[in-house]
């Protein structure tokens, strides 16, 4: 395992900003506008400035999936030249990017990008040359929103093992973990900075690795496969001194390999166990709730729950799993158009309007609706699971507070008739 | 109207009377549609309540969070389909109102939108709100509020613990305290200021939805011949939305605050409103918008004596 004490975090960012385009999470900027202070405003990540603000406590107001997915990409430019036209295409930058700081839930919604851009018989160029250069560090949540609810979708606060790297808050320090390749060589860069404990074994003695050997996916899931044996012994062994968190049902056997690693190294650390996350308030149960829905198109639910939408597009801009988008033109000059592609929102009355006037979807019901089948139905058919990771963001942010964790419950608690 | 007052001594009795009026009203079928609040998923949490049945009069509340107002669904947001007031087919709506929701709906009234008669009021006196990420708090636009009492209701129910009257009587924009910071800023400052601003918006268009005044049939950001704004998300173009929404509702944004409260970046979208609100009161020697029915919002009607400084 390898540390470093919270107040020496920025020289890891500095280090990282070398080689890489390094992106935290950074606070918003009108926090100190009266009447809005303590206020979180607008915090999202940005690309790493020495003194920018960061926003460490809780998740980001925005998701990371702009880094990912533009909210607006600048696909090419078409310019006249009298009767031939010219076609620049934009490049998108090679050099690799890391994502410093993601939370569980925003690196589930990664993969809920990654079946949608990657999956399915069709690859999208602008995702699928991001993708591979974007090295994602995990942070653990030890304190969380009141809107937070990843433990009823089935994501864990504490860890994700999509990751590449995974940083877990112990209390002064935070530890990293290399989970992957990508995540191996990115620590080798500020492996200097780091103080070294690689783990234990069942005697105790500390394991030591050169930084510089890498190890393959395969390589790491054996390692982390006997840590989690050694885990077993040496938590037992060590049972007076195992903090409850590796009890609790949220950690993983990751995460107990870090607790009992800590607890073994506990002379060498100061504080050793990772902070478990405090229990969610909101709780939904998510189970079945697809397969309930396959009868349920035409439930009169659907005409109760649309009724107080706005038809905003908050809840589909801040959620990191909404991946819909429109492709259109910007003039630049007579000659010179811009092709772009934005995200666009199903809760706009314009996203399905046809040329001709028609809408199929003509009223918010059947927009509200679809926004819910599509995160619990539809992409549970196509891409194999839910749309919701349980960030919290539209418990937060719809200005009417119609939230897909009431949503759930409310179709948990429908009568259907079996068609 | 003003016909009948209710005394409520306190916000559990106010509740209590809300459902006895919601109660009463569906059961003689005078409506068949109220429109309150109810508590949201969290205790800071409250949301809109349509109320349909006498059965569900026991959802209704009023508490701290009641921010949202209902006036905007009487036009049924954003294009009308749904449109609840003024469908022939149907009674009354009931809508409970606070100070300043009351005022935007004599606004819609005066802009043609809604019918008097369609609509049965039910005021509550506000004691004012509190803000959600800080529930000891008084509600920022609480503390300009001009009239914690509706400006016009059917009945009203009253309540000793409402907001005393604002200090400034009138020209309540006066007292925006960000106002006067930003405009001590030296212009490069105030610049970059606006710049961000622009820059953290992500176009949801949720403060331009839940305004109240903003009760275009098409509104011009979404025509898109001729196409008014690029969908594309930077400075310009945002700065672009934020500056014509501001006039739009310039001289009848009635500082409900719900576009600032509905914005999920947290912008400070009030700050322009009440730049011109500000500008407006200097220059017209006139009530704030919607505060009653004789006088139209400034902008929308002439007087030979108007100030005519750019002529
Ligand atoms: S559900 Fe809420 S955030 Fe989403 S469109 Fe409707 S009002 Fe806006
Ligand atoms: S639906 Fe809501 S809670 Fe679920 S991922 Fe999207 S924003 Fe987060
Ligand atoms: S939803 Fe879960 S993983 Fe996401 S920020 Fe909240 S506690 Fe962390
Ligand atoms: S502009 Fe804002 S404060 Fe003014 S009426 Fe509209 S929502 Fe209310
Ligand atoms: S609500 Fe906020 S983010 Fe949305 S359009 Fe308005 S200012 Fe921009």
């Amino acid at each position: 395992m390898k540390t470093i004490a919270k107040t020496q975090i920025d020289s890891i960012l500095k280090a990282l900003a070398v080689p890489y385009n390094l992106y935290i999470p950074v606070a918003g900027a009108f926090t100190q506008t009266p009447g809005r202070e303590g206020l979180e405003n607008a915090s999202q990540f940005r690309l790493y400035q020495e003194g920018l603000p960061l926003h460490w406590t809780t998740n980001t107001c925005l998701s990371p999936k702009d880094l990912l997915f533009p909210q607006t990409e600048e696909m090419y430019t078409i310019v006249s030249h009298g009767k031939t036209v010219e076609i620049q295409e934009k490049a998108i930058g090679h050099k690799p990017t890391i994502l410093f700081g993601i939370r569980s839930c925003d690196i589930e919604s990664i993969d809920c990008m990654d079946r949608v851009f990657l999956e399915k018989g069709f690859e999208d160029t602008y995702y699928k040359t991001r993708r591979p250069r974007t090295i994602l560090f995990a942070l653990s949540c030890t304190t969380h929103e009141d809107t937070c609810f990843c433990t009823s979708m089935g994501v864990n606060p504490q860890s994700s093992p999509s990751a590449d790297v995974q940083i877990s808050d112990l209390g002064d320090t935070f530890s990293f973990t290399a989970q992957t390749l990508g995540g191996e060589q990115a620590l080798a860069y500020v492996d200097a900075l780091l103080s070294e404990i690689i783990g234990t074994g069942p005697s105790g003695a500390l394991k030591t690795q050169t930084p510089d050997t890498l190890k393959t996916p395969e390589e790491l899931k054996e390692i982390a496969l006997s840590n989690a044996a050694d885990s077993t012994l040496s938590s037992a062994a060590d049972s007076t001194l195992s903090s409850s968190s590796a009890d609790s049902p949220l950690s993983s056997a990751a995460d107990s390999t870090l607790n009992a690693a800590a607890d073994n190294a506990g002379n060498k650390t100061s504080a050793a166990s990772p902070l478990p996350t405090d229990p969610m308030i909101i709780t939904v149960n998510s189970d079945g709730v697809s397969e309930k829905l396959e009868n349920m198109f035409e439930h009169p639910l659907w005409d109760e729950i649309n009724l107080p939408c706005l038809g905003c597009g908050a809840c589909t801009y801040v959620c990191p799993t909404c991946y819909c988008f429109d492709i259109n033109d910007k003039t630049l000059s007579h000659t010179t158009i811009n092709k772009q592609r934005c995200w666009d929102s199903c809760m706009f009355s314009d996203y399905t309007r046809m040329a001709g006037g028609h809408n199929p979807r003509p009223s918010k019901k059947e927009r509200v609706r679809n926004r819910f089948l599509d995160k619990l139905l539809y992409n549970r058919q196509r891409h194999g699971r839910l749309f919701c990771v349980g960030c919290g963001r539209c418990v937060a942010k719809c200005p009417v507070n119609l939230e897909i964790a009431t949503v759930i419950q409310k179709i948990q608690a429908a009568e259907v008739t079996p068609s | 109207m003003k016909d009948t007052v209710i005394h409520a001594t306190n916000t559990i009795a106010i509740r209590h009377e809300m459902r006895n009026i919601a109660r009463n009203l569906l059961e003689i079928q005078a409506v068949d549609l109220i429109l309150g609040w109810k508590k949201g998923i969290l205790p800071n949490k409250s949301a809109p309540a349509f109320i349909h049945r006498p059965d569900q009069v026991d959802d209704l509340i009023f508490d701290e969070f009641c921010y949202h107002n209902l006036t905007k669904f009487l036009l049924g947001c954003p294009d009308r389909q749904d449109r609840i007031a003024d469908n022939e087919d149907r009674l009354k709506t009931a809508i409970f109102v606070k100070g300043c929701d009351s005022r935007s709906l004599i606004g819609l009234i005066q802009d043609n939108q809604i019918t008097r008669e369609n609509v049965y009021i039910i005021g509550i006196d506000c004691p004012g709100l509190k803000e959600e990420h800080n529930t000891t708090i008084l509600a920022k636009k609480c503390e300009t509020c001009y009239t914690a009492t509706p400006v016009e209701y059917d009945i009203l129910i009253d309540s000793p613990d409402k907001r005393p009257e604002n200090p400034n009587g009138l020209k309540g924009f006066q007292a925006h305290r960000d106002l006067a910071k930003i405009e001590n800023m030296p212009p490069a400052e105030r610049g970059a200021y606006w710049q961000q601003m622009f820059q953290s918006c992500i176009r949801c268009y949720a403060c331009r939805n839940v305004c109240p005044v903003c009760s275009c049939k098409e509104c011009c950001f979404d025509q898109t011949l001729p196409n008014w704004v690029g969908k594309g998300n930077n400075t310009s173009d945002n700065g672009f939305y934020h500056l014509v929404r501001a006039m739009h509702v310039a001289g009848r944004c009635v500082s409900c605050g719900e576009c600032e409260r509905s914005c999920p970046m947290h912008l400070p979208v009030m700050l322009l409103n009440s730049k011109l609100g500000l500008s407006i009161e200097e220059l017209f020697d006139e009530p704030p918008a919607s505060m009653n029915f004789d006088v139209t919002a400034t902008l929308n009607h002439f007087k030979p004596e108007d100030p005519e400084e750019f002529m």
